[in-house]
């Protein structure tokens, strides 16, 4: 079931990205990481990563590397929400589309984040111990 | 066996690093089909919009007809009206020099620096009544910056056609940045 779920998230957020590329590409310079000639590779790349990892969890396919996909994508987003937090900076993660801008934005996708990264680490650890 | 885990973590990596690869792949392809593809150089909001407006001003889809210039009466009426914003298009060490009192500088050869300088200004006056001048004469910097605004959603721009020099040769007031 969490599996499941997880997956249908990530589908769900690459899907929301697809649309708008420009939007997400901007989100990713926002938190001034990463420098501005990898922004699009990440803005285009990003999303259809999402989705696949996504469907292969929904799946069952190759569910290990799927999972540990989401989790190193949801850790990443984590960590570059905590260091804008840490840094002042106010930013739309863009993690499942556009939206408002606030600081208490930011705190309740942090929150969100770590959920799923909770669930990720379940799923990922419980793939290992029932492989496919 | 910690090897071994290691070796399959190791697996996992390299098979997720080939995942990551087609996706970008698969961005790559997707976003060339793309009406307005995302370009591979990123540009942030700020050098897109100055980007842009340099374009605008260059080219203007909107331009100044007849009835949109003014002379020289109506100008000084207009400079008189406090609601009016006048716009002084010609470069800034011109404008510096001597400028129509009460003008600001949104010159055509640096229009996107000078129209984010005056960003506020600009941004609550879409409503208001905007004469645009520059030199005179051949000059034709007012009437593309005219244009540009008219382009940008500013609903009232004339252009003084007679410029700087109508207004010198008739002996009014002039201004110098301080």
């Amino acid at each position: 079931m969490a599996r499941i779920s997880l997956g249908a998230i990530f589908i769900y957020a690459g899907a929301t990205k697809f649309g708008d590329p420009l939007a997400f590409a901007d989100s990713i310079a926002s938190f001034k990481i990463v420098p501005n000639a990898l922004v699009s590779l990440l803005a285009l790349g990003i999303p259809p990563f999402e989705t696949i990892c996504g469907s292969l969890l929904v799946i069952g396919l190759w569910r290990q590397v799927a999972a540990l996909g989401a989790l190193v994508a949801i850790v990443t987003f984590t960590v570059a929400l905590l260091s804008a937090l840490a840094r002042g900076l106010v930013v739309d993660c863009g993690c499942f589309g556009s939206g408002l801008v606030s600081v208490t934005r930011m705190r309740l996708d942090l929150v969100r984040d770590l959920a799923i990264v909770m669930i990720a680490a379940l799923v990922y650890a419980d793939s290992g111990t029932t492989r496919a | 066996m910690a090897f071994a885990a290691a070796r399959e973590f190791g697996h996992q990596l390299a098979s997720l690093c080939l995942l990551a690869a087609l996706s970008l792949a698969c961005g790559l392809v997707l976003n060339r089909f793309r009406s307005a593809p995302l370009p591979l150089l990123y540009r942030t909001p700020e050098q897109r919009l100055e980007r842009q407006l340099s374009e605008l001003v260059k080219n203007p889809p909107f331009r100044i007809t007849l009835e949109e210039t003014i002379g020289l009466g109506d100008f000084q009426r207009a400079v008189a009206d406090r609601r009016t914003l006048v716009l002084d298009a010609r470069p800034s060490p011109f404008y510096e020099e001597g400028h129509v009192p009460g003008a600001l500088n949104l010159s055509r050869e640096n229009f996107a620096r000078d129209f984010r300088r005056l960003q506020t200004v600009l941004r609550h006056a879409k409503e208001r009544p905007i004469v645009v001048y520059c030199s005179g004469g051949s000059c034709h910097d007012s009437k593309l910056v005219a244009g540009a605004l008219l382009s940008l959603g500013f609903t009232s721009v004339k252009v003084f056609t007679g410029g700087w020099e109508e207004w010198k040769n008739a002996g009014l007031t002039v201004s110098r940045h301080p």
